[in-house]
This record gives C-alpha cells, sequence and structure tokens, in this order.
C-alpha cells in the first residue's frame, strides 16, 4: 500500500507536499527577518507538516483496515457458498433416499398383491380341476351306458357348486387387480384427477390387507361415499401405506392384535380433515415433537430409515397444501389429523 | 487527444474517458493496492483535456458503490483539479444508491468545495 508517488506518475498528497515545499521556502525567505515573526510560522509548519503526516497514516489504516474487511467478506462469501453446496448435496441425497424408499414401498405392495391373487386364484383353480375330474367321471360312466339317476344328480350339483365358486373367486381376482391396478399407477404417477375420497382409500386399505390380516389387525373406514376430491390419490395412498405400516412397525410389535381407524369427513371451508388412528403403543412424550424430522427413528438398525413420516409430512403440506399434526390422545395409541383443501392447490 | 478505457478489476472501478464527447465515468468499486496506479492515468488525461479544452466542456459520472479511503483522497485532489480548471464548463453527476445514505454524505461532502463546477447527486435505485 502506498500513498506517495506510483506507477501511475503522483502523489496522493500532492498538493500539500507543494505547501509544505512553499512554507519552506517562505522560512528561508524570512530566515533574516523578525525572529519573533519566524519563530511562529515555523510553530505553524510544523504543526502543519504534523498534521499531513498524521493524514498520510490515518489513510494508511484505513486503507489497511479496510482491505481486511474486504478479504474478511470474501472469506465469508466462500464459506457460505461452502455451506449452501454442502446442504443442497444434502438435500438431494436426502431426495434419492425418499424415492428409493417410494420403490421400496412399492416393491412391498407388488408382493401383497401377488399373495393376495393367489388365494382366489388357488380357489378356482382347486374348483376346476374338481370339476374336470367329476366330468370325466360321469362321462366314462354315460359311455358305459351306466349313468344311474344319483349320479347324475350329484354331477349336476357338483357343477353348479363349483361353477359358482369359480366365478366368485375370478371376480375377487379380478376386483383385487383392479384395485392394485389403480394404486400402482396412482402411486407411480403423481396424476392429478377429481377422486371420490371413499374408493381411493379402500383401495389402499384391500392393498394393504395380507399386511393387516397376518398381525389379525382390523381396520376401520369412515367416510362419505360421495365426498370427491380434486387432488392427486397416489398421493393420499402413499400417505395411508405409511401410516398403517407404521403401526404394524410400532404400534404392535408385541404381537396384540389392533384396531385401525381411518376417518374422514369434511370440514370448515371447503376443506377435508382425515384422521388416521391405531390403539397401539403410541408414541412417547420425548419423541412427540420429532416423529416428523427426515432420519428420525426409533427402530434404527432394525430396518427403520426413518422417513416416512417425513414424507407424509411433504406430501401433505406439498401436493395436498394441507397440515398434519400428531394428536394427544387421552387413550393409547397414534393419532394423526390430516386438513387439507378439497380441491388441490 | 487519447481517449481512456480501464476495465473493471475486482479491486478498481471501471474508467471510460471519450475525449471527443468530452465525458468521462468512473464505474465500480475501488479499493486497490495503490490508488495512484489507478488514478494517475486518470489524472494524466483529465490535465491535458483541461489543458486545451478550447471551449469544450467536461462532464463527468461517477457510478461508485464503495472506495477506500486513498480512494477518497484520490478523488478528492481530482476535485481540485476539476474546480482550478474554471475555463472549462464542468458537470459532475454523483450517482449512488438511494439507500446508501454514506455514498449520498460522501457526494454532499465533496462538493462543499466546488464553485465553478456543477455538482449534481443523482440517487438511483
Ligand atoms: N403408529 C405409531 N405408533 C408408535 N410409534 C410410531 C407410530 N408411527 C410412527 N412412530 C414413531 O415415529 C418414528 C418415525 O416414524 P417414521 O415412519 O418417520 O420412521 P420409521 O418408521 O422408523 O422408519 P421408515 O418409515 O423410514 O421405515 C418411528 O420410529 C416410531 O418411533
Ligand atoms: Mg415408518
Amino acid at each position: 500500500m502506498s500513498e506517495g508517488t506510483g506507477k501511475g506518475g503522483f502523489s496522493l498528497f500532492d498538493a500539500e507536499e507543494r505547501i509544505l515545499d512553499g512554507a519552506r521556502r517562505l522560512l528561508d525567505r524570512m530566515k533574516d527577518g523578525d525572529p519573533d515573526l519566524l519563530a511562529e510560522v515555523g510553530v505553524l509548519a510544523d504543526a502543519y507538516s504534523r498534521s499531513v503526516r498524521e493524514q498520510r497514516r490515518l489513510v494508511k489504516v484505513s486503507d489497511r483496515l479496510q482491505n481486511q474487511m474486504t478479504q474478511l467478506n470474501q472469506e465469508l462469501a466462500r464459506r457460505r457458498a461452502e455451506a449452501e453446496e454442502a446442504l443442497e448435496q444434502l438435500r438431494q441425497a436426502q431426495e434419492t433416499l425418499v424415492q428409493t424408499e417410494k420403490l421400496a414401498s412399492l416393491g412391498a405392495l407388488v408382493g401383497g398383491v401377488a399373495h393376495e391373487i393367489n388365494t382366489p386364484v388357488g380357489i378356482a383353480l382347486s374348483c376346476a380341476s374338481h370339476l374336470d375330474d367329476s366330468t370325466k367321471a360321469i362321462r366314462a360312466l354315460f359311455e358305459a351306458d351306466d349313468v344311474g339317476v344319483d349320479d347324475f344328480e350329484r354331477y349336476m350339483d357338483t357343477a353348479a357348486d363349483t361353477a359358482k365358486l369359480i366365478v366368485a373367486n375370478c371376480e375377487r381376482a379380478a376386483d383385487l387387480i383392479r384395485s392394485f391396478k389403480q394404486v400402482a399407477v396412482d402411486r407411480t404417477s403423481s396424476e392429478r384427477r377429481v377422486f371420490r375420497l371413499a374408493d381411493t382409500i379402500t383401495e389402499t386399505v384391500t392393498s394393504l390387507r395380507p399386511n393387516l390380516r397376518q398381525g389379525g389387525h382390523e381396520i376401520e373406514i369412515a367416510c362419505p361415499a360421495d365426498l370427491e376430491v380434486d387432488g392427486y390419490p397416489g398421493v393420499i395412498s402413499q400417505i395411508l401405506t405409511n401410516f398403517v405400516m407404521n403401526s404394524l412397525t410400532h404400534g404392535y410389535a408385541d404381537g396384540r392384535r389392533g384396531r385401525l381407524h381411518v376417518e374422514a369427513d369434511r370440514g370448515e371451508n371447503d376443506h377435508v380433515r382425515l384422521r388416521y388412528r391405531d390403539d397401539g403403543q403410541g408414541i412417547s412424550e420425548e419423541y412427540r415433537n420429532r416423529v416428523f424430522d427426515p432420519f428420525f427413528t426409533t427402530r434404527r438398525g432394525s430396518g427403520g430409515s426413518g422417513l416416512g413420516l417425513h414424507i407424509v409430512f411433504n406430501l401433505v403440506t406439498g401436493p395436498l397444501g394441507g397440515s398434519v399434526v400428531l394428536e394427544n390422545t387421552p387413550s393409547a395409541g397414534a393419532s394423526f389429523l390430516l386438513e387439507f383443501p378439497r380441491v388441490a392447490p | 487527444m487519447d481517449n481512456l478505457f480501464i476495465a473493471a478489476t475486482e479491486r478498481s472501478p471501471e474508467v471510460a474517458f471519450d475525449a471527443a464527447a468530452g465525458t468521462l465515468r468512473i464505474k465500480g468499486e475501488s479499493y486497490p493496492e495503490d490508488a495512484s496506479q489507478v488514478f494517475g492515468p486518470i489524472f494524466n488525461v483529465l490535465q491535458d483535456y483541461l489543458g486545451q479544452a478550447d471551449g469544450n466542456g467536461l462532464k463527468v459520472d461517477f457510478e461508485l458503490i464503495y472506495f477506500n479511503s486513498s480512494s477518497a483522497k484520490a478523488l478528492m485532489n481530482m476535485f481540485q483539479m476539476l474546480e482550478n480548471a474554471t475555463d472549462v464548463d464542468i458537470v459532475v453527476n454523483w450517482q449512488f444508491m438511494a439507500d446508501d445514505e454514506t455514498m449520498k454524505e460522501f457526494g454532499e461532502d465533496f462538493s462543499e468545495d466546488l464553485e465553478h463546477v456543477t455538482f449534481n447527486l443523482v440517487p438511483v435505485s
């Protein structure tokens, strides 16, 4: 740093230097004159010279301070950029995890689907083969010209019964496939449409039946059949799935049979109120305000990633434009209340 | 008569002097290591121009966001030089962000010693 003559060929204190030169020349010219006057002018010249020196010093100090401040600011900006970048990376990692989680839950769904459809298809198959056996037997008798009235009546009964069972079970399988397909499609595409809330709830619950049945849990749905929502059925389905899976893993780990409830109704201002609750172990006081945090889980190490409720939170506040709270319940169990506009934003 | 253009750096302003048009613009931030290196060339062209202005005027636009103490000193010298060129019509436009009180006060300070130079405070947003 320099306030002297630089490469530009001028001094910041050029004017002051010229005045000082002038003062020196003046003193020189006065040196034979009145010594008192000379002394007084000398004092003035000295004072001015000191003052210019002081100015130079101040400019130098001030420049240095301003420089440091600028460097600090740059350092600050750099650190902030770094922190922001780290945050962005974290957010992306989280996003990836959320996607993985969604895929995993879709995988579980597909597994459940296969299991669920197996039952009616199995029954239909055994009915069909039973009918086949009976038909072969009656044909053999017929070809031997040995069919009695009893034989024929028994065959007619068998044919009617098995046909009825086959039809019923095939219908059941078709129903299941239809609702699974709906859930899977809604789940993978976040398509917006107008839908009956009760249908989406029922379809989702149906797709979760295998999981529920395993522990002997019951689920009750209360929702006006004509409640129509303009929004994202896939999102509702994902939310309910996460709630139910949480109840099963956290609420009834001790093997108790649970009663789960999904209750939806019209709220104020064209909003929908949807409550999900179970009568399981519940959530202890110390965790209550952390359950929606990403990566918060009480089952780290045994398969919990702590994203389930975070995803719920994001889905409710994001696409649904609503809110979700963990309710204080006097009775045992966990209870979540969702409120969102009937027509999504 | 030469024009002068110096691109801005991280620590010094952009300088654009157009001799034919009689305009000088200094724009940006100024906290160089060596203020005389930045302002020396400006002084030189100004001195030449003012010495042979021949009835032409000069308009100087300052669009400074920030400057350090030695730059302030250099600016003061520059205003002195302008004020001393009594035979040239000189207009200075001191531009500052409307919410930057400090920059406005600097402008007012500089204008205090000016009589012959027309000094305009120009708030921008
Ligand atoms: N129905 C519930 N009953 C009791 N505790 C629950 C219930 N739902 C959530 N919790 C508690 O909230 C925590 C966070 O739930 P969350 O769904 O976010 O994560 P997780 O189920 O542990 O892991 P993940 O869902 O990612 O597999 C759980 O670890 C559990 O302690
Ligand atoms: Mg979970």
